[in-house]
């Protein structure tokens, strides 16, 4: 029987995921998004978690470019009956824009290529549903909003034309929104694996403090957002001891994000 | 001004109350063992006893109250002793008795009960649990102190995980029955009861309560290892101060009250109940340490022996 459904549901999972990479995304989101199926106890429980995400994505306004964010995060979540999950999460992120000061003009120098940000507090809110084919196999989806409560911010020191100009960048009101499905597998362990496609859209507010005519990104006050707007996650939630779990999730769109979260059930 | 006034009495009445009905501002069984102290005396009818159980609001608090089941353990092992303070400050010090119970009647317990009546009892045992983490620093160091190093870690893996996976300390699953780690009930006054320091006489602080000459560095060791102290501006870190004690104070209303009434002479009650109190969780720990020693733990000489020669 078991034998049955690995050969009717794997293809079904393997179809999943290469479809889930093989979408010509560019896109990513913020934070993991974990297994399909809620953690908490069947009656109805919390569950919390601390996580890590390395998380790469592109921009674009006329011009695109890199965005890489490490962000660190606790989450509270309420789910019942292995079916439904509502989540939250507070955390921070830093963030690193590659080449945003670099100038093509020969008569301009910067201080500094890259774009640089402390850690700032972000949050979101999350829901899933959770529906089991059979004992092994279940179809999901999840939707997840995030927002950025302060803005990042950095400095360059631009000498254009001999002349010295001290600047600030600021990448402001980013949020993003996810939407995805995916298939999930449980495995005799305990352990879960899932994957799927999702769509997802991402916008901030970029703004100059000082004027600049050397770039692209000198012109005040405009909005960027993702490239693209699909990618496809692949993970494994992995139970450990005393009631934590392991759960470790990949991202992909045209960057790959990775990540790590240890959850407990009450 | 007067709302300053009123954050400093009701901060301070709080940790008398913590002093003389629980001791520490994180410890809420401490109220019971004094109630049960309170009914041991011989002045109590019948009828004041059960009045004094019925009036115990922690009861049904019980099953979120698992701390200190360590040191239960040991404090049952103690024989009961009956426990003298000098007191040679009696009258002022009774003075400062009436005015903390004035300051708990009028100005405390009103605003707790309001406060009860609109906070639900999770809440509020959450908002517990948030500044009993964070008062992590003052019991890992007095572990330290008393070499007790097993309760140290034990302490360490509890801040960690409860911050981490508690919601910073909102929640406590490390008191669950997986994890197992229960907070440790120590503080400063008790590490100098186990280097031997005598307690000296009895004080009762104005505002601050009921401690022994000792037992007076709980109030200087809170200050300086309690991260709320460090707030600024300072208002602001004694506005939290009285919150704390304002939620701590709903959770065990009607303690006061039940010792109170059940006493002939309620300074005195207090008095004895607060050095019985403290004699047994310092013996408590002395014979923790003793037995958790590693010739003990290999069975040379035998746990009741040493617990003869504790007592």
């Amino acid at each position: 029987m078991k034998k049955k459904i690995l050969t009717i549901y794997f293809p079904v999972m393997l179809l999943m995921v290469v479809s889930a990479l093989a979408i010509p995304p560019r896109a990513d989101a913020s934070g993991l998004f974990g297994p399909l199926q809620t953690v908490s106890r069947e009656q109805g429980g919390l569950n919390t978690a601390v996580g890590y995400l390395y998380h790469e994505d592109t921009y674009e306004n006329g011009e695109s470019y890199r965005v890489k964010q490490n962000e660190i995060y606790s989450q509270a979540a309420y789910g019942a009956k292995n079916i439904w999950e509502i989540y939250g999460r507070v955390g921070v992120s830093n963030m690193k824009l590659s080449g945003i000061f670099a100038s093509s003009d020969h008569f301009v120098e910067t201080s500094k290529d890259d774009f640089e940000a402390d850690w700032e507090f972000f949050g979101a809110l999350g829901a899933k549903v959770f529906y089991p084919i059979n004992a092994v196999f279940g179809v999901g989806a999840f939707m997840q909003g995030t927002y950025y409560f302060t803005d990042f911010s950095d400095h360059a020191s631009i000498t254009s034309g001999g002349v010295p100009i001290k600047t600030e960048m600021k990448f402001e009101n980013l949020w993003d929104a996810d939407f995805g499905i995916g298939l999930q597998a449980q495995l005799p362990c305990g352990a879960k694996l899932y994957a799927g496609p999702y769509i997802y859209y991402s916008e901030a507010d970029m703004s100059l403090s000082s004027d600049w005519t050397g770039t692209e990104y000198t012109k005040k006050d405009h909005t960027v957002s993702n490239q693209s707007m699909a990618g496809g996650f692949l993970g494994a939630d992995i139970p450990l001891i005393r009631g934590f779990r392991l759960n470790v999730e990949g991202q992909f769109a045209d960057r790959f994000s990775a990540g790590l979260a240890v959850s407990y059930t009450y | 001004m007067i709302v300053c006034v009123f954050v400093l009495c009701a901060q301070g009445l709080a940790y008398g109350q913590e002093t003389s009905f629980t001791v520490g501002p994180q410890d809420e069984s401490v109220s019971q063992q004094i109630v049960s102290s309170a009914k041991a005396t011989p002045d109590l009818t019948s009828e004041d006893q059960s009045k004094t159980a019925s009036n115990n609001p922690t009861d049904e608090l019980s099953e979120d109250y698992h701390e200190d089941e360590i040191l239960e353990e040991y404090a049952a092992k103690i024989k009961e002793e009956k426990v003298e303070i000098a007191d040679p400050l009696e009258p002022l010090n009774r003075v400062f008795h009436e005015f903390n119970d004035k300051l708990y009647f009028w100005a405390l317990k009103p605003v707790a009960q309001g406060y009860k009546a609109v906070v639900p009892e999770p809440a509020r045992v959450s908002v517990k649990n948030f500044f009993s983490n964070l008062a992590f620093p003052a019991r890992f160091l007095s572990c330290l102190l008393q070499a007790d190093f097993s309760g140290a870690a034990t302490e360490a893996g509890r801040f960690t995980i409860n911050t981490l996976w508690g919601i910073g300390g909102l929640m406590d699953p490390s008191s669950g029955k997986e994890l197992n780690l229960q907070k440790q009930d120590t503080d400063l006054g008790q590490t100098l009861g186990v280097w031997g320091v005598g307690q000296g006489f009895y004080i009762v602080w104005p505002v601050f309560g009921p401690y022994s000459f000792r037992d007076t560095v709980i109030l200087a060791g809170d200050y300086f290892i309690y991260p709320v102290s460090y707030i600024n501006p300072w208002y602001a870190s004694w506005g939290v101060r009285a919150y704390e004690e304002v939620n701590a104070t709903s959770l065990r209303i009607g303690d006061y009250e039940a010792l109170k009434d059940a006493a002939i002479d309620p300074y005195v009650a207090f008095r004895d109940a607060y050095a019985q109190y403290r004699f047994k969780k310092i013996k408590a720990r002395k014979t923790k340490l003793t037995l958790s020693a590693p010739a003990a733990q290999q069975g040379k000489p035998a746990d009741a022996e040493l617990l003869n020669k504790e007592n």
